[in-house]
């Protein structure tokens, strides 16, 4: 207990002495193979603008909600080169379960199962449906709700009146800073620490 | 809960700061030691299982029309903290009633102490306990609920229910083909596209005018809301006793009768061509009516069903199937509904100013004769806040008999007691909603908000709870009617709605 604590002192004592602590370091290189078989780097798509990585529950209700918007987006933004995936975040769905989800709710972007949750601890998302978007080179542009839909959950807005992923996504492609960084996004948590072997019926 | 004594360890002190040290190191230890002995104490298999079986898995189960199963340590476990936050911020179990003076059937509300030991059981990691704790799981009743039904009946096409947007109102013509008059005492509700169907109101309608209505739109049904709803009546409804020869009740949902021009019918007995069968929403069970008491079915009728759909991410096909249980005798008891303000607040000159915070409404009503309440039920739109209805009995007492504080329009629900309410003649009957057109509700259909009036479509503003009664004798109902239409009429005088009329005539 006190070791860690003193550890950690000692962490944010030479992380301030370097001055780095503000500033978002770039993600490192994460290769992943996708569930059609194909290696995937996510967070850093060299030949394209940007990439957008969508993190979702397969059995939450927000994040089902989202798939017709997800799915105009990546469209949308896919002819203005800009990637798209769709990132399963339940350690304990199998490559059958999601396929068979994506199917359902007809997502044709790349589909990954991050079973380690090494892309929501690289992006830095707690909630399903959140988002990320990375430049080439890895640095996180945006992070949080694709727009206002819900103001919180159980509350949904006859539609969305802010649409912060749209804004995010133009102010990259036009050049401009991402006028909210990171945004609170609504949804079901992220459960870190499910027990891998428990499958329930 | 256990309470462990806890001694304190011996440190001899002399210096202040060694003491201040001595004081905290205790007051940790103690801390600590207490919290682990209570903490030990809450297990998913004793304290929790209980919560979760008895108020979520009836919903959450697969088939039903939750999105995941509770049913299961791993089922919980996985959504541990995002129960806990639904939990305590009371948006599930859904139960948009408050705590208040009377009883509900099948209530679905934890108790502030459920609350708190599923925070205690997360705050301790979410441990699993001794599996041989575990109560059984409930068993459900595979199939109808109350047993074979005496008819059953689906949607002759189904209907398509688009992947987004908003959310949709559409009525349903389901043909019943019954020779004569039957007496129905509960329906139950099926739908097949469990995700998307958030409940349906039932109607009756014997003159062939949904079929018209349904004919004429392209689509399986026709578009909901009020102004259908008129048409099928053949004009306005007059009084929630009149609009269905007296026996049958207005249920709360958005396609009853709002009163809208009203003078024409106004004392005219209704020939039964219309009327409301109840309701069905989300997760509840089917609900018989009270001993004795039965909504009349005329002969030729059609089932209408105004359906509301969420749309879930997904397209949906509905074709939902209806089970309708009968009684075996005529009835001979009369309900009512004492619906306040009358007509949905249709006089009580509802507009809404935009950015205004608190809208209020009010109305209230004085027994003419004793009455029996067996259910009470609420309706608004989008801006609808909160809503109250409290009796004030002639002893002074005033008893709160339905608080909503946080209204959702989503979860329009019909609250049954729990046995019959006693109120004796003079008992006043006051109902108060409020309304929200400020933009911090994330509700508002209008962004930024506008001025808003009464009316029928979703953007506009209604509002009314509803008691439903019998009087406390059969022979005392002609004089409870009447004492009612004498309410409505006076409230209809009020209006300026009223003026408007008169001068067009
Ligand atoms: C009346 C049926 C019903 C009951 C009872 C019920 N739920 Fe739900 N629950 C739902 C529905 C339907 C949803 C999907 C969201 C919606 O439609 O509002 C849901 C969603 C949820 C969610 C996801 C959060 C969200 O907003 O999508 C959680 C977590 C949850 N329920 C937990 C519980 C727990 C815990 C209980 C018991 C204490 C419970 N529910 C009881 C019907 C029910």
């Amino acid at each position: 207990m006190l070791v860690r604590f003193f550890f950690r002192v000692i962490c944010v004592f030479l992380l301030m002495s370097q001055g780095t602590v503000f500033s978002e370091p770039p993600a490192k290189r994460i290769e992943i193979t996708d569930l059609a078989g194909e290696t995937q780097t996510p967070l850093t798509v060299a030949d394209r603008k940007a990439s957008v990585l969508f993190f979702l529950l397969p059995d939450c209700p927000v994040s089902n909600a989202y798939a017709p918007e997800i799915k105009r987006i990546s469209a949308e933004y896919a002819r203005q080169n800009i990637a798209s995936f769709v990132i399963y975040v339940d350690p304990a769905l199998d490559p059958a379960g999601a396929k068979k989800h994506a199917a359902d709710f007809g997502y044709e972007t790349p589909l990954i199962c991050d079973t380690s949750l090494q892309l929501v601890e690289a992006t830095g998302v707690t909630i399903a449906p959140e988002v990320a978007v990375m430049s080439p080179q890895g640095k996180r542009l945006y992070r949080g709700r694709i727009d206002n839909l819900y103001a919180g959950l159980g509350k949904r807005r006859p539609q969305a009146t802010q649409h912060d992923l749209r804004a995010a996504l133009d102010a990259i492609l036009s050049g401009k800073p991402v006028a909210h960084e990171t945004t609170t996004a609504i949804g079901c948590f992220i459960e870190k620490r499910t027990p891998k072997a428990i499958r329930s019926k | 809960m256990s309470s462990r004594r806890t001694s304190s360890p011996r440190i001899e002190c002399r210096r202040t700061g060694c003491r201040i040290l001595k004081m905290i190191l205790a007051a940790a230890i103690h801390v600590a030691v207490s919290r682990t002995s209570l903490l030990a104490e809450v297990t998913f298999s004793k304290e929790i299982a209980p919560i979760v079986f008895a108020n979520c898995t009836a919903c959450h189960r697969p088939g039903e029309g939750a999105p995941f199963s509770l049913q299961t340590y791993a089922d919980v476990k996985k959504r541990g903290e995002l129960i806990g936050e639904v939990i305590a911020s009371r948006q599930m179990p859904p139960w948009k009633a408050a705590a208040g003076d009377i009883s509900f059937q099948n209530e679905r509300r934890l108790s502030a102490d459920q609350i708190h030991l599923f925070a205690q059981w997360i705050e301790a990691g979410m441990p699993e306990g001794d599996p041989a704790h575990l109560p059984p799981l409930p068993q459900f009743t595979a199939g109808w609920s109350l047993g074979e039904p005496d008819l059953i009946v689906t949607m002759p096409a189904s209907f398509t229910v688009p992947a987004d947007g908003p959310d949709i109102y559409r009525n349903f013509v389901v043909p019943l083909g019954l020779k004569t008059d039957r007496w129905v005492k509960a329906i139950d509700f099926r739908p097949r596209a469990r995700s998307v169907v958030h409940h349906s109101l039932f109607f009756f309608e014997s003159n062939g005018l949904a079929r018209t209505l349904d004919e004429e739109d392209p689509q399986t049904g026709f578009k909901g809301g009020m102004g259908a709803m008129m048409r099928l009546r053949g004009g306005p409804p007059v009084l929630a006793a009149d609009a269905a020869e007296e026996e049958a009740t207005p249920s709360t949902g958005p396609q009853n009768g709002n009163g809208l021009n009203p003078l024409e019918n106004i004392g005219k007995a209704k020939p039964a061509t219309f009327g409301t069968l109840g309701g069905w929403a989300l997760g509840a069970r089917p609900q018989p009516l009270p001993e004795g008491l039965a909504y009349r079915l005329p002969a030729g009728s059609d089932l209408i069903l105004a359906t509301h759909f969420h749309p879930s991410g997904k397209t949906e096909e509905e074709a939902s199937t209806v089970g309708i249980y009968f009684a075996n005798e005529p009835i001979t008891r009369r309900f009512t509904a004492i619906q306040l303000p009358t007509a949905f607040g249709a006089f009580k000159n509802i507009d809404i100013p935009p950015g205004k915070a608190e809208y209020v409404i009010e109305d209230s009503f004085a027994l003419p004769v004793a009455v029996q309440a067996f259910g009470v039920g609420a309706h608004a739109h989008y801006l609808g806040k909160s809503m109250t209805m409290t009796a004030t009995l002639p002893s002074g007492e005033t008893r709160v008999l339905l608080s909503i504080p946080d209204w959702d329009f989503a979860w329009q629900e019909q609250y049954r007691f729990a046995e019959y309410l006693s109120l004796p003649q003079g008992t006043v009957l006051r109902s108060r909603i409020t309304y929200d057109n400020s933009v911090d509700n994330p509700r508002n259909p209008s962004d930024p908000p506008v001025r808003v009036r009464f009316g029928e479509e979703s953007t506009n503003e209604m509002g009314a709870v509803t008691l439903m009664v019998v009087a406390a004798n059969e022979s005392l109902m002609p004089q409870l009617l009447d004492g009612y239409r004498n309410h409505f009429r006076q409230s209809l005088l009020q209006t300026p709605l009223f003026r408007l009329f008169n001068l067009k005539k």
